[in-house]
C-alpha cells in the first residue's frame, strides 16, 4: 500500500470519482505539457488520453512519495517516447556541443530580435513565434523533453532527471545543447523586428 | 576583440585555469553558459566568466542571444483546452478504459 500524502489522489481512484478528481486536477497541466511536446492539438490530445489511460491502469503502482504531477509527467514522457513521429523532422540523434560552436565572428554575433522588448512584445512578431515553435519541434525528442520540462514547465534539473530517468548532470548537459540548438535556429533565420510604430523609436534600420 | 575593460579588475594572484581570450577559451566559455545563466557555477568560475564576457564582445553577444532564447521559452504561451474539449476528452478516456483497448 503506497504511503499517502496530501498530494496523492483518493484511494478510490479506480472508481469514477477517483478518476474524475485526477482528471479535473491535472488535465490542464498535462495538456499544456503535451502541446509543448507535440506542437499540435490532435497529437497533444492523443498523448493526454494515453497518459490518463496508463495512469489509471498503473495507479496501484503509484509510489506515494512522489507528487502526482511528477508521476503524470513521467507517464506522459514515456508515452511520448513511444509515440511514432508522424511528421518529418530531425531524426532522433545526439546533439554534440561542437556543432554549436560558432566558426565565424558573424555566427557569434547572430541575434534574436527582442532587443528592448518584453517577451510578450517579442511574441507579437509572428515570425519569431513560429521560429521558436519550429525550433523546439525540430529538437530530437529527449532534448525537446528536457527543454520543455526545464525551461517551459519550470521544473528543477533534479525533478526533470526523476521524470526522464537521467542523472541531474545528464539533464543539464542535454538542456544546454537543446538551448544552443534553439538559439542557433532562431538567430540564423535573420528575423527582424517588425515595426511597432512609435513604440520603438530607437530601432535601428530593421524596418522594411 | 581583446580590449580590456577597465571596470573589471583582476584579482591579484588569482589562479585561473583558462587564462587568455583565444578561440579555445571562448569554446570553454560557451560550454558553461547554461550553467552560468542558471546560476549553478561556483563563484570563482562565475567571476572568471564575467571577466571574459566583459572583454570578449563575441561571447557577450552570444550569451545575450542564449539568454533571450531561454526567456522566450519561459514565456511562450500555450493554448489551453476549451471546456468542451476537456469534456469530450474525458468521455473518450472513460470509453477507452472500459473497452480495454489501448486505442
Ligand atoms: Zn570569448
Amino acid at each position: 500500500m503506497p504511503r499517502r500524502t496530501a498530494n496523492t489522489p483518493p484511494d478510490d481512484s479506480q472508481g469514477p470519482d477517483g478518476f474524475d478528481k485526477l482528471y479535473r486536477d491535472h488535465v490542464d497541466l498535462l495538456y499544456r505539457y503535451a502541446h509543448r511536446l507535440c506542437g499540435e492539438v490532435e497529437a497533444a490530445k492523443d498523448l493526454v488520453q494515453e497518459t490518463f489511460l496508463n495512469a489509471y491502469r498503473g495507479f496501484r503502482g503509484f509510489r506515494g512519495d512522489a507528487q502526482v504531477s511528477t508521476w503524470l509527467y513521467t507517464i506522459a514522457s514515456r508515452a511520448c517516447m513511444r509515440m511514432r513521429r508522424k511528421r518529418k523532422g530531425e531524426p532522433e540523434r545526439e546533439l554534440s556541443l561542437d556543432e554549436f560552436v560558432p566558426t565565424s565572428e558573424g555566427e557569434f554575433r547572430l541575434q534574436i530580435p527582442m532587443e528592448g522588448l518584453t517577451p510578450e512584445e517579442a511574441f507579437e512578431n509572428k515570425e519569431l513565434r513560429e521560429a521558436l515553435d519550429q525550433a523546439i519541434q525540430k529538437l530530437p525528442k529527449k532534448y525537446r523533453m528536457t527543454l520543455v520540462l526545464r525551461d517551459m514547465e519550470g521544473l528543477s534539473a533534479k525533478e526533470v532527471g526523476a521524470i526522464i530517468g537521467a542523472s541531474e548532470r545528464a539533464v543539464k548537459s542535454r538542456l544546454h545543447r537543446a538551448r544552443l540548438f534553439v538559439r542557433r535556429e532562431l538567430s540564423a533565420r535573420g528575423i527582424t523586428q517588425p515595426g511597432h510604430g512609435s513604440e520603438t523609436p530607437s530601432m535601428r534600420g530593421s524596418l522594411t | 576583440m581583446k580590449k580590456a575593460r577597465d571596470s573589471r579588475t583582476r584579482r591579484a594572484g588569482k589562479m585561473t585555469p583558462h587564462p587568455g581570450h583565444g578561440p579555445g577559451h571562448c569554446l570553454n566559455i560557451l560550454k558553461q553558459l547554461s550553467a552560468y545563466i542558471d546560476d549553478e557555477l561556483p563563484s570563482e568560475i562565475c567571476e572568471e566568466l564575467r571577466r571574459h564576457l566583459g572583454a570578449c564582445p563575441n561571447c557577450e553577444v552570444f550569451i545575450a542571444s542564449l539568454r533571450d532564447t531561454v526567456t522566450l521559452c519561459r514565456h511562450r504561451p500555450t493554448p489551453a483546452l476549451s471546456a468542451s474539449d476537456r469534456a469530450a476528452l474525458r468521455l473518450n478516456i472513460i470509453r477507452a478504459s472500459k473497452s480495454g483497448s489501448r486505442r
